[in-house]
């Protein structure tokens, strides 16, 4: 767990990489990686990795990176865990390969010589990693399955860098920071900037579960190695297979397992939900009797229903936790907002509460956490699995008629501008609910695309609604599509919100406090073997199969409370702090009725 | 390997982009398995000499709807074509409308100007279409980027060349008393003088050219080139009462380029309009050293300060600094141009037709296919 980057001067024209450049952009990432820094020249100066390493299996000075084949033909620079590389590496030693460390690292290292770039699908973990083959001349980069690692690359014709963060890449100061207003419309929408774009032009994602080749000739097209939609489109077709509850137990007890290895005590973030609950239980049941649970209370809570710390000591005290709970009072948060925008990679509405769960897990000497984000988007524990299917049944006769939906959209919003009675997504209600792509946008949405004029330059960010194209772009992760409707939600969740927002901020907002976070349910593999034994259940249902899956199952009263997600008292603070009170000055976001996500998202924009 | 080459103009054609297509085109030629490629220009008179083998270039047709015409006959009777290459934006909805009829992928070149500012509908449209952009710059690959919504892996950077009949040399005598330079350190620009293409940057030099001349009293600031700027650049010497440190070379022929570049002891072109700026490599081919722009394409011609002197060009100061530094023998070794030799450019062409354009495209990829 650590932050990479790397320069590749790969035109004929371009200059010899810069190391002043290089250890820039490393050292902006030097939470990220706390233990150890490293950098590595190829001997014509065309290549240069930088590392900044948070040392967390084989804890060593020669698992140290940027780390080279025993050739020195091939440099890798790596950030993540692969929690298969025991059974990679035996694999590996009966073929005769070598090793001189314990590394998963150097298993890398050995398996791409032994496979070339098809190493990835063997994989399992999360990982982002640059390896520079000096035999092809040629720089492979790779983005695990579901894309928990970030890896952003910048090219400007010449020269291409890349770097585990965007900011990381800014201060670097060559890539170009023009505004991807593209990247902007998506902010707005989404409330997370969707990859492959970011807020600047010239930086993108590596898309997650692809790899990207660039050598001589420039950037190669990414090549999806793994696909989210196709999993579920595959199991669809595949009979269902009766015992449900025992291979959900095994999938997951073997995702757990895998999670946990290193080399360091790995903690938990405990929340008054199903989904932590159950991966504790799971913890205690592959041996992992000593876990440190770390629960977020904020003080605006205590003694409400939103207030996680009461029930979490329930579960901690029924598996046998040490239990921490750790109070956010809204003083800290005054004092940690600078901090929280300046270590904030991408305009995000999210992220807060990692922030603060990471700092207490850090607080407490854990330097690796397990956390249950992902497990919504596996049993089907969102509202969307619910209403959009419903509403594209309902809608599916609008499409029959033409120009209703812009019509009443352009109705409602002229009203609503004047006397503000409805949500203002009802306007677009007619006009994208039929689909899945549409509906998702609806029910994702921050904002609607007609309202974003109001909040940024309107020409830029029409151009930006242009370029993005936010139903073709949703329409676009469902190739191939899932047959069944909770197959399309849940393709669309997974790898749209859990991935570029919930994933990324967990990623900054945890690294930030040079913790790495590790999701269990955010896993290939788990996905693979239980892809369709959640499909077609009430909410209710999943999460009591998974509470099932432990051998001593969580507590009742965990299960049958409503859902509240992990929420922070921000609505409050928006009004409060001085700092993040611009809002006020919109008309758009002033009505009493205004989500607060709408505010948040303004004042990020505008740290 | 066959080509459709849509360009304004090429052999027989003066001019930096004539040269670059000139350049492209026998690069496309060098290609193996590359067997015929059809050139249609805008303008020019075709009479361009020997044209590399497999190159046909047809007449010129200055009406846009005979180009238009002549195009599609080209295209329906001249084929099969593996590609369209199109070598100018303005061309590029004919190129793409061709290409789709053809069923075949058309890569489109930019040059400066043309795909800075605000670009016509159809011309972003069918940029959106091609299957491999190149750009002469970096910097006019990051302005078209503004401007359309292509995918920046699409664009790559393709920089002129310089040709090898630029390089350093003893100063010609037969030049020296023409312009009476003898016993005179000279700073040069070469471009066109046209009245609409003022951010060339002389006015800038001559506005240099009194604290220069404090600094060095034996300056002569030799403008090369024709164009009807000149009356306005004269008044503005006399102005500032260095008339006598200024000489108007005019009109230059091709074959004494290489000899007026000798005669340099400093190049300088601060200039805000560069797409990339050949003169650049011209001068740096001949030894010179130069001074340029900071502000757009001519810092790829100057590698980032690595071959010549990149100052911004609205700071005078700097300006004379570097001038002041660059005649008494300061600044950058040009013998980095190098890199700008025709054996790379035509090495990446190679590379780019083989890697985006031929069927064979794509095939090293990676996850897939082992690269």
């Amino acid at each position: 767990m650590c932050g990479l980057a790397g320069l590749y001067a790969y035109h004929y024209a371009a200059n010899p990489i810069d190391l002043a450049e290089l250890r820039a952009i490393r050292d902006h990432m030097a939470a990220r990686g706390p233990d150890g820094e490293g950098e590595w020249q190829s001997t014509d100066g065309r290549v240069g990795f930088g590392h900044r390493r948070l040392a967390i299996i084989d804890l060593s000075d020669r698992a140290a990176q940027p780390m080279a084949s025993a050739d020195g033909k091939t440099v890798i620079v790596f950030n993540g865990e692969i929690y298969n590389y025991r059974s990679l590496r035996s694999g590996l030693e009966a073929k005769g390969y070598v090793f001189r460390t314990q590394s998963d690292t150097e298993v890398l290292l050995q398996l791409y010589a032994s496979k070339g770039a098809a190493m990835v699908r063997d994989l399992r973990g999360m990982f982002a990693f640059g390896l520079w083959d000096g035999d092809k001349q040629g720089l492979l980069l790779a983005r695990d399955p579901y894309g928990i690692k970030p890896l952003y690359y910048a090219d400007d014709g010449w020269t291409l860098r890349f770097a585990s963060q965007v900011k990381a890449l800014v201060a670097g100061r060559r890539a170009g920071l023009d505004p991807d207003p593209a990247g902007w419309a998506g902010f707005f929408l989404f409330g997370n900037v969707p990859e492959p774009y970011t807020i600047y032009r010239d930086i993108r994602a590596v898309p997650a579960g692809s790899t990207l080749w660039i050598d001589r000739r420039g950037l190669h097209q990414p090549e999806r190695y793994f696909s989210i939609p196709q999993v579920f489109a595959e199991a669809e077709r595949s009979a269902t297979k009766p015992d449900a509850q025992s291979r959900i137990r095994a999938a997951l007890i073997d995702s757990v397992r895998h999670h946990l290895v290193s080399d360091v005590p790995v903690g938990l973030f405990l929340s008054s939900g199903v989904d932590s609950g159950a991966l504790l239980g799971l913890m205690r049941d592959v041996g992992h009797d000593d876990v440190h649970a770390i629960t977020l209370r904020y003080e605006e809570f205590r003694g409400r229903h939103d207030d996680e710390a009461p029930l979490a000591a329930v579960v901690a005290r029924q598996y046998g936790a040490k239990h921490t709970i750790r109070t956010v009072t809204q003083e800290e948060f005054r004092a940690d907002l600078p901090k929280i925008f300046t270590a904030m990679d991408q305009p995000t509405i999210d992220g807060i509460n990692t922030w603060f769960v990471a700092k207490a897990a850090r607080e407490q000497g854990l330097k690796a956490a397990i956390s249950g984000l992902g497990g919504d988007e596996l049993v089907g524990g969102y509202p969307s699995f619910n209403d959009i299917p419903r509403w594209v049944r309902w809608m599916r006769w609008s499409a029959c008629v033409p120009f209703a939906g812009e019509a009443f959209r352009r109705a409602v919003s002229a009203v609503n501008d004047l006397v503000p009675l409805a949500h203002p997504k009802i306007a677009g209600f007619l006009k994208y609910a039929r689909t899945y792509a549409g509906a998702y946008l609806l029910r994702r949405g921050v904002f609607m695309p007609w309202e974003l004029p109001d909040l940024m330059d309107r020409k830029f960010i029409r151009e930006g609604l242009r370029r993005l194209d936010p139903v073709r772009h949703i329409a676009s992760i469902l190739k191939p599509e899932p047959r069944t409707a909770w197959g399309k939600v849940a393709a669309l969740e997974s790898s749209l919100y859990l991935r570029n927002q919930l994933l990324r901020d967990t990623d900054w907002a945890s690294m930030a406090h040079s913790l790495e976070v590790r999701v269990p349910f955010v896993d290939a593999s788990l996905l693979r073997a239980v892809a369709t034994d959640f499909a077609g259940l009430p909410p209710a249902a999943g999460k009591r199969l998974l509470a099932a899956a432990p051998s001593a199952a969580v507590p009742d009263q965990i299960v049958t409370r409503a859902k509240t997600g992990f929420s922070t008292p921000i609505e409050r603070w928006l009004k409060d702090d001085e700092r993040i009170r611009g809002w006020q000055q919109v008309p758009r976001l002033r009505p009493q009725n205004c989500p607060w996500a709408r505010r948040w998202a303004y004042q990020v924009a505008r740290p | 390997m066959n080509a459709l080459a849509l360009v304004t103009d090429a052999f027989g054609s003066s001019g930096g982009i004539a040269q670059y297509n000139r350049d492209l085109v026998a690069a496309l030629a060098e290609i193996p398995g590359a067997n015929r490629i059809i050139v249609l220009p805008r303008l020019g008179d075709g009479n361009g000499g020997a044209l590399p083998r497999g190159v046909r270039q047809l007449k010129a047709q200055g009406n846009r709807l005979s180009y238009s015409l002549t195009a599609l006959r080209a295209a329906v009777t001249l084929g099969p074509f593996d590609f369209v290459f199109c070598g100018h934006l303005h061309l590029a909805p004919l190129a793409a409308l061709l290409a789709a009829g053809l069923g075949v992928p058309f890569w489109l070149q930019l040059h400066g100007y043309e795909a800075w500012d605000d670009m016509k509908r159809a011309e972003r449209w069918s940029a959106e279409r091609a299957k491999l952009i190149t750009s002469v710059s970096r910097y006019t690959r990051r302005r078209f980027l503004s401007l359309a919504g292509v995918d920046p892996s699409c664009v790559g950077v393709l920089p002129n060349t310089v040709d090898a009949g630029f390089g350093p040399g003893a100063k010609s005598d037969v030049l020296l008393d023409r312009f009476c330079l003898r016993g005179k350190r000279v700073l040069l620009t070469v471009s066109r003088l046209d009245p609409n293409e003022r951010r060339k940057g002389h006015d800038r030099v001559i506005a240099a050219l009194p604290a220069i001349v404090t600094a060095v009293p034996d300056v002569v600031y030799l403008i090369a080139g024709h164009g009807a700027d000149r009356t306005r650049l004269e008044v503005l010497a006399q102005s500032l009462g260095v008339a006598n440190n200024v000489v108007f070379a005019g009109s230059v022929a091709p074959d004494e380029l290489p000899q007026l570049y000798r005669l340099a002891d400093l190049f300088v072109m601060p200039s805000t309009q560069e797409g990339f700026g050949i003169v650049f490599l011209e001068a740096a081919a001949s030894g010179l050293r130069a001074i340029g722009g900071n502000a757009d394409g001519s810092i790829d011609a100057l590698a980032d300060g690595a071959i010549g002197v990149a100052i911004d060009p609205n700071d005078s100061e700097a300006l004379v600094r570097a001038i002041v530094n660059g005649l008494e023998g300061g600044g950058p070794d040009p013998s980095g141009v190098g890199r700008f030799r025709f054996e790379n450019f035509s090495g990446h062409v190679r590379d780019l037709v083989n890697g985006h354009l031929l069927p064979a495209a794509g095939a090293a990829g990676t996850a897939g296919v082992a690269p």
